[in-house]
C-alpha cells in the first residue's frame, strides 16, 4: 500500500510537461521502431488507427465531457469527413484536389452539419438529444449507403489519392502517423487554450447547471452550438485524413459501433479531461490487440503452441465481439464505480475525493467565478 | 396503384405496427416509471426471438409432427421465452441502473448503451454471427383473401396477439394493485414511498412485464421473417422507441398509436408514389392551418374574463394568435418589446416555417408524383420521423407537455 501510495504521490507531483514531453517522445520514436524493424507494421497501423481514434475521442470530450451532452452520432461527422476526401480526390468521379483544400472543405462541412443538425435539437434534454443525434447518424450512414450515384453504395471508393504536403507525399504508415500526430498536437493545444478561457468555464458551468449558469449569463444555446460544431470539425478532420490513410472507405466504417466505441473512451479516460479522453482512446484501442497478440503469439511461443487452442481459436474469429463486450463491460463498470473515470479533470477529482460538503460546494461556486469586467455578458 | 395494393400495404403496416407497439410498450413503461430510456430493451427483444426460435430448433418439430403437438411445442417455447427474458430484464435492472437510481440520468443511459453493446456481443458470441432460422414447419402458411387481399393467418395471429396482450396489460396497469404501484411510482417515487409502495418491487415488476411483452415480440418477429439476426433488435428498438416519442412516451395508448402510425408510415412511404404520399402533407397541412387558425385563437377567446369580453377585443385576441407571417413580423416590429410578444412572434414564425416546409414537400412531390421511394430507404423514413417528432413536438402526439426535470 505504502508503495502505491508513493507512486501514486510521485507521479502527482510531477510537473506537467514531464508527462507531455515524456508522451511527446514516446509518440516521435515509435514510427522509427518500426523502420529499423525492432516491431512489427502491424504495431504502427494500429498507432495510426489509435491516433485516429485520439482525435475523435478528444474532439466528443468536448461535447460530452465538457459540455455534458450525450452526442451518439459523433461518427456522422467522421463520415462527412472521409466521403468528402474520398469523393474530390479519387478516380471515382475523377476528382484530384488540393491536400489543404480538402481537409478545409471536409472541415467545413462537417461543421456546416454541425451546425445544421444542432440548430434544432441542443433545445433537447439529455437523454432526447442522444436518441437525436443517434437517428442523426444512422441517417447520414444509410444515406452514403444509398446514394450510389456518388457514393458506390455499399462498395465503397477505392483508390483515393495520397496526399500532397508542398511536395511531400504522404503514402506509409509512419507518415501518416506524423501528420496525424501534428493534426493532434495542433487540436489538443486549441482545445486546451479555448477549455481555460471564458467559454470553456461556460461549458463546464452548462455541464454543472444548465439553468444556473444561464442566470449566470451563460447563452446556452451558444455555448452549446459552439462547442458540437467545434467537434464536428475535429471529426471532420480525422476522417478526411482517415480516409486518405485508409485510401478505401465504406459505409461499414461509420456504424453506430463506432461512436459508442468513442463515448467509452471518453467515459473510461474522465469525462472534461483532455489527457483522460487521450489515455481512453490510447487503452481502449490498444488493449484489446494486446490481449489477443498475448493469447495467440506471445503466451504459446514461451509455453508452447497448445496452449488454450480453443480459446485461440474463439479470440481469433470473434475478436471483435470480444473487443466490445470488453468495451461494454467497461462503460457499465466504470459508470458504477469510478464515474470520474483514470484520468478525472481537477474539479472531478477534487469534488469525488472530499467527503466535506462544504469543499463540495465550493468546487461548484468556483465555476461560477467571473472575471472582472466581464459582467456585461447579455449585451 | 390500386386501391388492394394500398389495403395490402395497410394490413402490412399495421402488422409491423402491432409488433412495435410490444417493444414500444416496455419503452414507455420503463421510461414513465424511471425517467430513463432503457436502451437495451431491444436486445432484450432479440434475446426473447432467439430462446424460443431456439427452443422449436431444439425440439425438432417438422412438417409431419401433428397440429396438437405443434400447438404444444409453440406454448413451451412461448412460455420458456417469457420465462428467460423477463429473468434477463429484471437482472439488467438489477445490475446497471438500480446502482445508478440516485445519479445524472446521462449516467444510467450510459450504463444502458453499454448494457445493449454486452448482450448483443454475448449473443454473438454464443449463438454465432450468422442469423437463427425459424423452422417453417410452426408458421401458419393459410391466407384469406378479403377485398381482393391476401391476409396471411400469421399476419391475423400477430395482430390478435398484439391486442389481447394490449388488453391485459391495460387491465394491470388501471385494474390491480401492482397496476396502481406502478403508476403512483411514475408520479412521484418519494411519495409513493411514503406511502408505503415498495418502489424497487414495482421497478422490477415494470421491467419484467416490458420484457415479457418484447420476448413475445421477438417471437412474432421472427415467426413473420422466418429468421432472426444478433442485430435485429437494435433496429426494432430504435423504431420502437420512435414509435413511443411518438406518441408521447410515458403514455401507454400513445405507444399503441404511435406504433401502428410508424408501421403504416414506413409500409406507405415505400410502397407507394410520391403522387399519393403528397395527400398525407396536404392533410397534415390542412389540419395545422386549421389549428393554428382557428382552434388555438379560439381557445384564446374562451380564455377571456367574461368582464372583459367585447366582440371588438375578441377580434383583437384572435388576431394577435392568429399564426400568419403578417401578424409576426407585425408584433416583431412593434412598439412593443416586451419578451411575451416576442416569444409569441417567434412561435410564429416557426410554426410558419413548418407549414411553409409542408408544402414545399407536397408541391415537389406532386411535380415527382410517378417516382417511388426504393425499399431501402424505409429506415431512413423512420429515422426521419424521429428526428422531425423530436426537433418540433417531443412529447408526441398524447404526450403532456415534458417538463424540464432539474
Amino acid at each position: 500500500m505504502a508503495v502505491r501510495e508513493r507512486i501514486g504521490n510521485m507521479f502527482r507531483r510531477a510537473p506537467r510537461w514531464t508527462f507531455i514531453v515524456t508522451a511527446l517522445a514516446l509518440a516521435l520514436i515509435f514510427p522509427l521502431l518500426e523502420q529499423y524493424g525492432i516491431i512489427e507494421t502491424l504495431w504502427l497501423r494500429l498507432g495510426t488507427r489509435t491516433l485516429v481514434y485520439v482525435l475523435l475521442a478528444v474532439g466528443l470530450n468536448l461535447v460530452l465531457g465538457e459540455t455534458g451532452l450525450l452526442h451518439l452520432g459523433y461518427v456522422a461527422f467522421f463520415a462527412v469527413g472521409a466521403y468528402t476526401t474520398a469523393i474530390l480526390s479519387s478516380p471515382r468521379l475523377g476528382y484530384h484536389w488540393n491536400f489543404w483544400v480538402i481537409i478545409a472543405l471536409a472541415m467545413f462541412l462537417s461543421m456546416l452539419f454541425g451546425f445544421l443538425i444542432g440548430m434544432p435539437t441542443l433545445r433537447l434534454r439529455g437523454d432526447y438529444l442522444a436518441i437525436v443525434t443517434l437517428a442523426f447518424g444512422e441517417i447520414t450512414r444509410m444515406t452514403f449507403n444509398n446514394w450510389e450515384p456518388v457514393t458506390n453504395g455499399p462498395g465503397g471508393i477505392p483508390g483515393i489519392y495520397p496526399p500532397n504536403l508542398f511536395g511531400w507525399v504522404v503514402d506509409k504508415p509512419g507518415e501518416f502517423f506524423y501528420l496525424l500526430l501534428a493534426a493532434v498536437i495542433v487540436v489538443v493545444w486549441l482545445l486546451n487554450n479555448l477549455k481555460a478561457s471564458r467559454i470553456g468555464r461556460a461549458w463546464n458551468a452548462l455541464r454543472e447547471d444548465e439553468i444556473a449558469s444561464h442566470h449566470s449569463g451563460v447563452r446556452p444555446m451558444q455555448a452549446k452550438l459552439l462547442a458540437v460544431v467545434l467537434s464536428s470539425g475535429v471529426a471532420g478532420l480525422a476522417g478526411a485524413i482517415f480516409a486518405y490513410y485508409q485510401q478505401f472507405i465504406n459505409p461499414t466504417y461509420f456504424l453506430f459501433m463506432q461512436s459508442t466505441i468513442v463515448v467509452c473512451m471518453v467515459v473510461l479516460g474522465g469525462m472534461g479531461s483532455i489527457p483522460g479522453a487521450i489515455m481512453g482512446a490510447v487503452v481502449l484501442d490498444t488493449t484489446p490487440e494486446l490481449i489477443r497478440q498475448t493469447f495467440t503469439k506471445w503466451l504459446p511461443n514461451a509455453v508452447g503452441q497448445d496452449f488454450l487452442p480453443g480459446f485461440q481459436t474463439a479470440l481469433q474469429q470473434d475478436f471483435d465481439r470480444y473487443r466490445m463486450l470488453i468495451f461494454g463491460i467497461a462503460i457499465v463498470l466504470m459508470v458504477i464505480f469510478r464515474p470520474e473515470g483514470l484520468l478525472p479533470n481537477k474539479l472531478w477529482r477534487r469534488q469525488s475525493h472530499t467527503e466535506d460538503p462544504r469543499e463540495q460546494a465550493n468546487t461548484r461556486q468556483h465555476l461560477f467565478d467571473v472575471e472582472e469586467g466581464t459582467q456585461d455578458l447579455e449585451a | 396503384m390500386t386501391f388492394e395494393h394500398v389495403l395490402g400495404l395497410t394490413v402490412s403496416g399495421l402488422t409491423v405496427g402491432m409488433i412495435y407497439a410490444l417493444i414500444a410498450l416496455g419503452y414507455t413503461m420503463v421510461y414513465g416509471v424511471l425517467q430513463l430510456i432503457n436502451f437495451a430493451h431491444g436486445e432484450v427483444f432479440t434475446v426473447g426471438g432467439y430462446i424460443a426460435a431456439t427452443t422449436l430448433i431444439y425440439s425438432g418439430v417438422d412438417a409431419s409432427t401433428p397440429l396438437m403437438a405443434k400447438i404444444g411445442y409453440f406454448a413451451l417455447a412461448l412460455i420458456i421465452s417469457i420465462v428467460l427474458t423477463s429473468f434477463l430484464g429484471w437482472l439488467i435492472e438489477r445490475i446497471a441502473y438500480r446502482p445508478l437510481r440516485k445519479q445524472s440520468r446521462i449516467t444510467a443511459l450510459l450504463s444502458a448503451i453499454g448494457m445493449s453493446i454486452v448482450l448483443q456481443n454475448l449473443l454473438v458470441i454464443i449463438f454465432g454471427p450468422e442469423p437463427v432460422i425459424m423452422p417453417t414447419a410452426i408458421v401458419p402458411t393459410g391466407f384469406v383473401e378479403v377485398m381482393g387481399v391476401r391476409i396471411r393467418y400469421l399476419q391475423i395471429i400477430i395482430i390478435g396477439t398484439s391486442l389481447l396482450l394490449m388488453g391485459i396489460l391495460a387491465w394491470i396497469v388501471k385494474g390491480t394493485r401492482m397496476g396502481k404501484a406502478m403508476r403512483a411510482t411514475s408520479q412521484d417515487m418519494e411519495a409513493a414511498e411514503m406511502m408505503g409502495i415498495e418502489t424497487n418491487l414495482t421497478i422490477s415488476f415494470t421491467f419484467i412485464v416490458g420484457s415479457a411483452l418484447a420476448s413475445i415480440g421477438g417471437f412474432l418477429v421472427a415467426m413473420y421473417y422466418g429468421s432472426l439476426q444478433y442485430d435485429t433488435g437494435f433496429l426494432y428498438g430504435l423504431k420502437a422507441f420512435t414509435a413511443a416519442v411518438l406518441g408521447g412516451i410515458g403514455n401507454i395508448y400513445g405507444a399503441v398509436v404511435g406504433s401502428l402510425i410508424l408501421g403504416l408510415a414506413e409500409n406507405w412511404g415505400v410502397g407507394l408514389s410520391l403522387g399519393l404520399l403528397a395527400w398525407l402533407f396536404v392533410f397534415g397541412l390542412v389540419i395545422g392551418l386549421y389549428i393554428q387558425v382557428v382552434r388555438a385563437p379560439g381557445q384564446r377567446v374562451g380564455h377571456i374574463a367574461d368582464e372583459f369580453r367585447t366582440p371588438e377585443y375578441e377580434r383583437l385576441v384572435r388576431r394577435q394568435y392568429q399564426f400568419t407571417p403578417v401578424v409576426a413580423v407585425k408584433t416583431l416590429l412593434s412598439e412593443r418589446t416586451d419578451a411575451l410578444v416576442h416569444l409569441s412572434a417567434k412561435h410564429a414564425m416557426r410554426l410558419m416555417a413548418g407549414n411553409i416546409m409542408l408544402a414545399a414537400f407536397a408541391i415537389v412531390f406532386f411535380m415527382n408524383s410517378e417516382v417511388q421511394f426504393a425499399s431501402k430507404w424505409q429506415h431512413v423514413i423512420s429515422f426521419g420521423v424521429l428526428m422531425a417528432i423530436l426537433m418540433f413536438r417531443p412529447s408526441g402526439i398524447l404526450g403532456d407537455n415534458i417538463q424540464e426535470k432539474v
